[in-house]
């Protein structure tokens, strides 16, 4: 069973939210329960120190009387649920979504200066929580997870193409279908780390197996599915060619 | 043969004695060049062996040019052409080991050879006309202590302050405006020249403690010339924000009598729907007052708010050159009707990359989330800056109307413009990797094709 937590400062608003979340609970007859209602912050901190599941949290984004905005808030949540759902109840319409959305992974925001739409956001976001959930316990695909500074970012395993050592050291560049990004680490670690689907082709060269189209002994290079090419060192040469 | 060992003894001597100052050289190369050298393993080893090659081709030249006393040629000036050859071959290995420019290489050989070379001199003055026999063991092992110890403290301090005065910086900055500087170019490439007149010829015919005097006096100069250009620089870069604030402030006020306009036809249309509303509430109907409510704010919001929003969100980047930057394009989507957002949370006040970097591999990333968008139904620009935990993101993404081939994004030539386009963003890469703070990253998501700079501050 999903926990619902609620942090929102005005009482009257928070009412109306527990009121309608629990219609909507009964109606759609979700799996889910209001664990918390409260418009202090810390209280709700200290309820998720003692009870650890991913829950979904409505926040407000003012918290007014407390130290903490719902930024702060957001943060502290996700270093003791890091896949729980985050969704910001907010009287601006300005709130800047994106920059919640990138460092807190929210999933959505409401704006409660209307009610009909922040019960239409209510419903809405209950659904696609099910929708995830639904989702996340059907098909398991791996991820490759980086953290790179501030964000954790988590790519597809079998969309990667390569990893490759760039100029400046302990620096590596991924190569994937849909995205190409730098970070620190070592491909040594990588290539342990990563096991069986991943070559090392050559010292700087990573290769997923079912990546390689060719291979071009001219130039001794293998001509990646991509387009790409990329060197292969001479002793590799012979697990090569046993693999095409 | 006897000839044969004694040129041998002589190279390795020679190549024993380079190696403290090619270290220097290194060293200052590396301040002057500012930027990091290709540091793979292969890379490596092969910087190595060319550092290698370059002191046993000066030693070995060295060695020829003693034993036939090539030196002293034509009244000394062999030396002139001495201080050429190793600038020529110092040229090509720095070119190798940072793989910048040729021009950039040239001058920075010219520098560091300089450097050296007074570095050197310097060092020298503590033993100043001293001949060492080095057959004698006393004087061999004053000629060690010089060599092994006082030599390379002098250098490190040399270096030191060269370092800690920011004359790396200065020089970059130098590189920056080379038009109004071909006079003190021409100078420096004549330093050879300037070099054997002053310090071996003058020095035959003056007393020795003058002597000292001359390396301090040429050092004094060229910092003279440095400062001196450096302060210029100052006061153009000073000149040329505040041209930008200015530039920043019209816009600024255009921006706020387009609110205000917009303001005054909002209060028109305020007093007509309040009419309207005072009489819907007089009849007692509550649902058509509440979706009166519920209209007003929504036209405000479209209205005024979006413009409000836009110059409270730009009010938090602090930089100047960034808000310049972000200003002239924001404009400009307004102009071209593309839809455009803009969240910067925190303010931004400053980052460790250089702001020409920064503003170019942006306006990189900005045009072309513009191109994409530009003309077609529904396209969103969003921007985005976040400075938090000491760590600022630029995020920057578009609409995404076809496909991006990641297997040739960035490469030269690859773009989805049509002939002649597709190198900002292998500029960009070419930029970044100077940095190994910066942290690039590149995806399509979700529809959207988004660009990131990560720095590390």
């Amino acid at each position: 069973m999903l926990p619902i937590y609620l942090c929102e400062d005005d009482e009257q608003i928070r009412n109306a939210e527990r009121l309608w979340l629990e219609k909507q609970i009964l109606i759609e007859d979700y799996d889910m329960e209001i664990a918390l209602c409260t418009g202090s912050p810390e209280e709700l901190l200290d309820c998720l120190a003692k009870d650890q599941r991913q829950g979904i949290y409505f926040l407000d984004v003012e918290l007014k009387g407390s130290s903490m905005d719902g930024f702060r808030l957001g943060q502290e949540i996700r270093k003791v649920d890091a896949r729980g759902f985050l969704i910001y109840v907010t009287s601006f319409a300005d709130l800047a979504f994106e920059t919640f959305r990138y460092h807190l992974e929210a999933l959505d925001y409401l704006c409660k200066q209307n009610p009909e739409q922040m019960y239409a956001g209510l419903s809405r976001c209950l659904k696609s929580v099910m929708q995830r959930v639904e989702r996340e316990q059907g098909g398991q695909q791996e991820y490759f997870t980086v953290k790179t500074l501030d964000v954790v970012r988590h790519i597809p395993l079998d969309e990667i193409v390569y990893f490759t050592t760039s100029g400046s050291t302990h620096r590596i560049e991924l190569h994937a279908g849909r995205e190409r990004l730098d970070f620190i680490g070592s491909i040594q670690e990588l290539e342990q780390r990563l096991g069986e689907h991943f070559i090392r082709v050559h010292r700087s060269c990573l290769v997923r197996a079912d990546q390689i189209a060719q291979i071009d002994k001219k130039n001794h290079e293998i001509l990646l599915k991509n387009g790409e090419r990329c060197p292969y060192s001479r002793n590799m040469r012979k697990r090569l060619l046993d693999l095409s | 043969m006897r000839n044969w060992q004694y040129f041998q003894q002589i190279v390795c001597t020679n190549m024993q004695a380079q190696i403290i100052p090619m270290l220097f050289i290194l060293w200052m190369a590396h301040i002057l060049l500012g930027q990091i050298p290709d540091r793979r393993m292969a890379h490596l080893v092969k910087s190595a062996l060319a550092c290698l090659l370059y002191i046993f081709v000066i030693s070995s030249m060295g060695a020829v040019c003693y034993i036939t006393g090539a030196w002293n040629w034509m009244n000394h000036t062999g030396y002139s052409i001495w201080e050429y050859f190793t600038l020529v071959c110092l040229m090509p290995l720095l070119h190798f080991v940072w793989r910048t420019s040729p021009r950039n290489c040239c001058l920075a050989a010219l520098m560091v050879e300089i450097l050296a070379s007074y570095a050197v001199l310097l060092s020298e003055l503590y033993n100043y006309g001293m001949f060492y026999d080095l057959s004698d063991p006393a004087q061999r092992k004053s000629y060690l202590f010089w060599l092994l110890i006082i030599h390379p403290l002098f250098l490190i301090l040399c270096g030191l302050i060269i370092h800690i005065s920011g004359m790396g910086k200065i020089y970059r900055l130098w590189l920056e405006q080379e038009t109004v500087h071909k006079g003190i170019l021409c100078l420096l490439v004549l330093y050879p020249l300037f070099n054997y007149v002053l310090l071996r010829k003058l020095y035959m015919e003056i007393p020795t403690s003058y002597y000292l005097l001359l390396p301090l006096f040429l050092l004094l100069l060229i910092h003279l010339i440095f400062v001196y250009v450096g302060r210029d620089s100052q006061q153009r870069q000073y000149i040329m924000a505040q041209q930008a604030s200015l530039q920043q402030q019209t816009i600024y006020i255009e921006k706020m009598e387009q609110i205000q306009q917009e303001l005054r036809g909002f209060r028109h249309d305020f007093k007509n729907m309040m009419a309207g509303m005072y009489l819907q509430a007089k009849e007692g109907d509550l649902d058509a007052v509440q979706n009166f409510i519920q209209e007003m704010t929504g036209d405000f919001d479209r209205q005024v708010g979006e413009q409000i929003r836009l110059l409270n969100q730009l009010g938090n980047v602090r930089m100047m050159e960034v808000k310049s930057l972000f200003l002239d394009k924001l404009t400009k989507m307004q102009q071209d009707q593309i839809n455009c957002e803009l969240e910067v949370l925190n303010p931004f006040v400053e980052t460790r990359m250089r702001s020409t970097d920064l503003c170019r591999c942006l306006g990189i990333f900005i045009d072309n989330a513009m191109d994409e968008v530009r003309g077609r139904e529904n396209g969103r620009v969003h921007m985005m800056i976040s400075s938090l935990d000491g760590c600022t993101t630029f995020r920057i993404k578009n609409t995404l109307y076809g496909t991006v081939d990641f297997g040739r994004l960035g490469r030269s030539g690859y773009t989805t413009k049509g002939m002649g386009r597709g190198i900002g963003l292998e500029n960009c890469r070419r930029i970044l990797a100077k940095y190994d703070f910066v942290f690039p990253f590149t995806a399509v998501q979700d529809g959207y094709f988004v660009q990131e700079l990560k720095i590390q501050e």
